[in-house]
């Protein structure tokens, strides 16, 4: 089964002159970590935000484990999903466990073992310590972190997340890219953007590189890399497919 | 529930970390009611409470001047000056007086009036006794006077209420004293007629059905509506209770930018129960407020000296009108919070369109007073229906029944808003 299938996606925003999406397709295993990369513009942001139902595409098809997103189906799709915003979605006067807890209130988690689940993951981050603090006072590190664990709650099959180590120092990446591969052991599913290629190459099993709302190529970096004997690493692929030009 | 009941917390504990939100909400009203109230006590007073000072030249010295004297000062409510540094008071000095603006009236009493009055009194009763086959007996001037006037001379400043409310004062004075005259001439004639009767004969009365004032409505409360503490605090707690849209607008417009409503709508579950919890917050906060703010009126107004607030009898009418309240302003809040993209469009937008609101609403001055046009319009304001629903309940002892259209224009106005900002984040994701 897929986790994730695109078909045919087309999506143009009101008022825009130029569309986002450009009849996109593309699909993965079940199980498996992609990489969805493109240069600014391309239209990640938009099928991200299709694929969790925040935005209707235009024509196209969506599935996640077989679910349509629908309208009849959005509230199942929402179960199985966690999504990671490229913004830090939390209210920044609260501190990381009433944040936490208000998240997991919502999705029907309560009590000692909603605390008990929190505090396991605080630990995981390594933000014990600063459980109570408000996140406003956070470095930019433990706000992306605190911003996965606001994803997860809910144990979802599939993690969905925006440039999740944009912006952070080595050390909080390193620990973001530790529990997408810990996380992806445990069989679920995880799809992520980044304008780092290095990153993406260092993680991914599939890599799906759009531009101008189209499929450029998708595949294994390693194999993608092989494929063109001038290419040394992906981001020379990269660059081979998207161009060299500066986009804003 | 828990959705519901987490929301709720969630905003609780934001506020509580938003000092200047606190402020805002709770410090500002109650010192914007205190101000209101004591610089709008001195309009707010009864005429009754309040002393004119009213000049008068008595160039008549007869029954006319001592009746009107009289007569203004047994009201309670005027001054009677008719001496500058204990000599009489002349013409030419009452009018440079009024001039230069010390005083606002002066009442002038022409010599001979009275001596005029009289004359026409015993004309008519001469008339009547000829008529009847009596012989005229009581003396009549032989010129009558067509010029002769009592003289107002008022400061151009004067309010045209003021003036109005003078002059019939004192044209029922004259009446008065003219009718009395008259009474007494008919009584003198009637007397020297009958000279047996003398000491047993009856006086005439001429008033026989007075005036009576009783209130309409439950309670026993009189007069409650012209002072200023009855006005203000009500009216100024609505306005207060309206600028709740500034904190909500703000705590949407932030939870779109900051990425948290992302976050919410992902969440599965219906997001209007999310909003529902927001709701009811802010609608708890608006009654919270409310209430201190009568309080203020209960018992701090009287420690400045000024009247203790009213309350009328259906206590829960008043709470149901302060819910009403509240779910208007918040919905107000959410609508403004939808359609406004930064803080600095909804703040601006949210103040300037609440002090429209409250002026055309009758907040500042009573609705009657304004213009026909400008109280169509206001009585399309929410503001002015909560007022009415207030002053239904405190000022007219009134009921929910009596309330109730005003309830249901606020609820509906309510659901109305809350309907067009649900269209418009539908239309946003689409």
């Amino acid at each position: 089964m897929n986790s994730i299938e695109v078909k045919d996606l087309h999506k143009t925003y009101a008022g825009a002159l130029v569309p986002s999406l450009q009849g996109l397709s593309f699909a993965f295993p079940e199980g498996s970590i992609v990489g969805l990369l493109g240069p600014n513009g391309a239209g990640k942001t938009t099928t991200i935000s299709i694929l969790c139902g925040l935005v209707k595409a235009d024509s196209g098809t969506v599935k996640i484990f077989d679910l349509p997103q629908d309208a009849a189906r959005r509230e199942a799709v929402k179960r199985i999903i966690g999504i990671v915003p490229q913004q830090i979605a939390l209210f920044p006067q609260l501190t990381a466990m009433e944040n936490l807890t208000y998240f997991g209130n919502l999705y029907g988690f309560k009590g000692a073992s909603l605390k008990q689940k929190i505090t396991n993951y605080l630990e995981a981050f390594g933000l014990e310590k600063a459980a109570h603090k408000e996140v406003r006072k956070f470095s930019g590190g433990m706000k992306r972190r605190t911003n996965i664990i606001a994803a997860i709650l809910h144990d979802p099959q599939l993690l969905v997340l925006d440039e999740p180590t944009a912006g952070v120092d080595v050390q909080s990446r390193s620990m973001i890219l530790q529990f997408l591969r810990e996380y992806n052991r445990q069989g679920k599913s995880v799809l992520y953007t980044s304008h780092l290629l290095e990153e993406a190459q260092q993680i991914c099993e599939d890599i799906v590189i759009i531009d101008e709302g189209k499929l450029i190529i998708q595949g294994r970096p390693e194999d993608m890399i092989r494929q063109h004997a001038d290419c040394r690493n992906l981001e020379e692929v990269f660059l081979l497919y998207t161009g060299h030009a500066v986009r804003d | 529930m828990l959705r519901l009941i987490a929301t709720i917390r969630k905003e609780w504990l934001l506020l509580l970390r938003d000092k200047a939100g606190l402020a805002l909400l709770f410090v500002m009203p109650v010192v914007l009611i205190t101000v209101m109230a004591v610089i709008q006590d001195a309009p707010f007073k009864d005429y009754q409470e309040i002393k004119f000072d009213i000049l008068t030249v008595d160039n008549d010295h007869g029954r006319l001047g001592r009746h009107i004297r009289e007569g203004l000062g047994g009201t309670g409510q005027f001054n009677v000056i008719d001496t500058l540094q204990g000599a009489p008071l002349t013409e030419a000095q009452a009018q440079e007086l009024i001039a230069d603006g010390t005083y606002k009236i002066c009442i002038t009493i022409p010599k001979g009036a009275t001596g005029e009055i009289v004359s026409n009194a015993n004309k008519i009763v001469n008339d009547i006794s000829k008529r009847m086959g009596i012989p005229a007996q009581l003396p009549v001037k032989a010129i009558a006077s067509d010029s002769l006037a009592v003289q107002l001379y008022f400061d151009p400043a004067a309010k045209k209420a003021f003036k109005s409310a003078i002059r019939q004062a004192l044209d029922n004075f004259l009446t008065q004293v003219q009718t009395d005259l008259l009474l007494e001439r008919i009584q003198m004639q009637l007397r020297s007629r009958d000279s047996s009767v003398h000491d047993t004969f009856p006086t005439i009365r001429l008033k026989a059905v007075g005036l009576q004032e009783t209130m309409i409505g439950k309670g026993k409360q009189i007069d409650v509506i012209s002072n200023s503490v009855q006005h203000n605090v009500p009216a100024w707690s609505i306005f207060a209770m309206f600028f709740i849209v500034i904190p909500i607008a703000g705590n949407m417009i932030r939870e779109r930018e900051d990425g948290s409503l992302v976050r919410l709508k992902l969440i599965p579950g219906n997001y209007l129960s999310i909003l529902a919890g927001k709701l009811l917050f802010f609608v708890g906060i608006c009654v919270v407020q409310f209430y201190l703010m009568i309080l203020v009126g209960l018992f701090g107004m009287p420690l400045l000296g000024l009247p203790k607030l009213q309350l009328g009898v259906d206590h829960l009418a008043g709470f149901i009108t302060a819910v009403s309240i509240g779910i208007t302003a918040t919905a107000y809040g959410i609508l403004i919070g939808t359609l406004f993209k930064t803080p600095n469009q909804a703040l601006n937008f949210g103040a300037i369109s609440i002090v429209i609101l409250s002026a055309i609403g009758g907040i500042w001055i009573p609705l009657e007073v304004m213009p026909e046009k400008i109280q169509l319009i206001g009585r399309c304001s929410p503001l002015s229906w909560g007022l009415d629903a207030i002053n239904d309940v405190y000022l007219r002892n009134g009921n929910i029944r009596l309330i109730l259209p005003d309830i249901i224009r606020l609820l509906a106005c309510g659901l109305l808003m809350l309907g067009i900002a649900a269209r418009v984040e539908q239309r946003r994701i689409s």
